[in-house]
């Protein structure tokens, strides 16, 4: 799948702007805080409906404008060609539109356009909290199967309405201080969450299960060296079950007034040659597993999907040494590249197409 | 900021409060009353206050009445042995335009959402419960939303009801008539094969 076009109106710091890229590689140049990051996060927010940097919608509207239009037109690799139009507005209501076909739904528009994000930021993924990794397993679910997002969506539901339940019945210390109508309120939401919240569960052990081979060879290739790299997704719930491990915590879950067990509050243990990669590795070993988990949740929706997603290199070139920037751009499959650098680029990106961005105006040359 | 009076205001305020009317639409309204005659607006105003005064809740069923029991409560004709449950009176108006069911309904006035501060005891479920037995119930249908909250407060029902001897269903989830399956999101279409049934009886 490849982005022919962007148009930009109103996002962030763009009034009004319009980049052709090529179906190769578009280098994005320009000096900081001039707006590069900005044309890569309006471009996978048609992708994702979310900013990669995680910050709410009303920030990536310009100032003083109430609504900011994303337009991109694709091509499919069997030729169709597909016009993808977002509308975003202050009140979180984004409006979206597929060849001109209004969607009921903003989020059906997932899984139309695929983006992979590398950026300085996915350091996170590694020295973060449990947090980062949920969110980068959950995503990469979504990213193979659009409908998994609504799976995603009524786990987060049932937690929070499970715990505003927890909040109302108020600190009990003890299950039997509950009256018989709590008591069934609280058996009932303990049943949804094992039933959603169970096979998120298994979809999370089954992604981290094809994963781990492909995070090992995407690190050798990007280190150059055969290194082991374990992934461990065990939760204490999946092994005995969630509606038993629910129970188990219910006394817990009262006093403290929320949920403490499920799948809001795993984490994917990860380590490089035997030892926890977020305590024990050094700088240069955590910023290969990060883009190695990238690299290869981009092989897994390629090969899943049977294209690549557009690939977007946000300022991670310049952070790596040469050989590593050289043996990620030779590792990638092949596709539509698009790189943003302060400084200059490479030897090896080779791009097709550079672009000079300052202050929010876009000029070829 | 605002570059309307405070009358006018006031009126775009209280439309915009309205279910399904957001900012824009409830400007268009206001700008429209403003330009109708007297007495269309007069008229609207007068229905909306009568109809506010005369409509109640049903006693029984707490369906949308004008007197004491809702139309369906007091026709002899609905077999008394089934229940419908439902979550708001609109439902009931749906269920009807179908044709098939000819019992009696309950309106729940919600579902289980903690969220919004609605438990079980906000709903009319001890209503329920209290109605089943002297009228011999023998099946409640939960038609309750396919949402989180329709599905809890159906799944607490069905808990509510288990000392009972009534049979208790939930609505089947599924496919929309006269649609085709490639259309179909993957959600409804998942729902709809674990919903399969034999076709030879």
């Amino acid at each position: 799948m490849i982005v022919e076009h962007l148009e930009l109106t109103n996002f962030r710091n763009y009034a009004a702007a319009e980049v052709h890229f090529t179906p190769g590689t578009t280098a994005l140049i320009g000096a900081n805080g001039q707006g590069k990051t900005n044309l890569a996060e309006a471009l996978t927010f048609l992708a994702t409906l979310e900013s990669f940097r995680g910050v709410p919608v009303d920030v990536l509207i310009r100032n003083g404008e109430d609504t900011a239009i994303v337009r991109a037109q694709v091509r499919h690799p069997d030729g169709r060609e597909v016009l993808i139009e977002a509308e975003l507005t202050r009140t979180g209501r984004n409006r979206v539109q597929v060849n001109k076909q209004r969607l009921v739904r903003a989020r059906d528009l997932l899984g139309v356009m695929r983006t992979t994000v590398f950026s300085p930021g996915d350091l996170a993924l590694i020295q973060g909290g449990p947090g980062e990794r949920r969110r980068f397993l959950d995503d990469a679910l979504v990213a193979v199967a659009a409908r998994n997002d609504t799976m995603r969506r009524e786990v987060d539901r049932i937690v929070r309405q499970r715990n505003a339940f927890l909040k109302q019945i108020g600190w009990k210390t003890n299950p039997s201080a509950l009256s018989g109508d709590e008591t069934l309120t609280l058996d009932v939401w303990d049943e949804k969450l094992a039933e959603v919240g169970g096979q998120w569960g298994d979809a999370r052990a089954h992604l981290v299960a094809q994963l781990q081979p492909m995070v090992t060879r995407a690190y050798e290739d990007l280190a150059t060296q055969v290194t082991p790299i374990d992934f461990v997704y065990e939760p204490e719930w999946r092994r005995i079950g969630l509606a038993r491990a629910l129970a188990a915590s219910r006394a817990e879950d009262l006093r403290r007034g929320l949920t403490t067990t499920g799948p809001h509050r795993d984490d994917l243990e990860m380590s490089v040659n035997g030892l926890p990669a977020r305590t024990h590795a050094s700088q240069g070993e955590q910023r290969t597993l990060a883009l190695a988990l990238r690299l290869a949740t981009h092989r897994l929706v390629t090969d899943t999907m049977g294209s690549p997603p557009v690939l977007v290199l946000d300022d991670v070139l310049s952070e790596l040494d040469p050989d590593r920037a050289t043996a990620l751009l030779t590792h990638m499959p092949k596709g539509q590249v698009i790189i943003t650098s302060a400084s200059g680029l490479p030897t090896t990106a080779h791009p097709d197409r550079i672009l000079h961005i300052a202050a929010g105006t876009v000029t070829n040359n | 900021m605002s570059a309307y009076t405070p009358p006018v205001q006031a009126l775009i305020d209280e439309l915009g409060r309205l279910p399904g009317v957001g900012p824009k639409s409830a400007q268009r309204i206001a700008l429209h009353l403003l330009k109708a005659e007297d007495h269309d607006v007069a008229r609207l105003a007068e229905a909306i206050v009568i109809a506010k005064k005369r409509v109640r809740f049903c006693e029984r069923c707490f369906n949308i009445a004008d007197e004491n029991l809702c139309p369906i409560c007091t026709d002899t004709r609905r077999e008394g042995s089934m229940l419908c449950v439902v979550e708001e009176a609109r439902d009931i108006i749906a269920i009807e335009k179908t044709g098939v069911f000819r019992g009696r309904y309950h309106v729940l006035l919600g579902a289980i959402s903690p969220m919004d501060g609605i438990g079980p005891e906000q709903l009319k479920i001890r209503e329920l419960l209290t109605r089943l037995e002297p009228e011999t119930v023998r099946e409640v249908i939960v038609c309750t939303n396919p949402t989180i909250e329709g599905d809890v407060t159906a799944m607490y029902l069905a808990r509510a009801l288990s000392t009972l001897d009534i049979k208790v269903t939930r609505i089947g989830t599924g496919l929309p008539v006269g649609g085709d399956l490639e259309y179909a999101d993957e959600l409804t279409l998942g729902r709809a094969l674990e919903g399969r049934h034999e076709l030879r009886d």
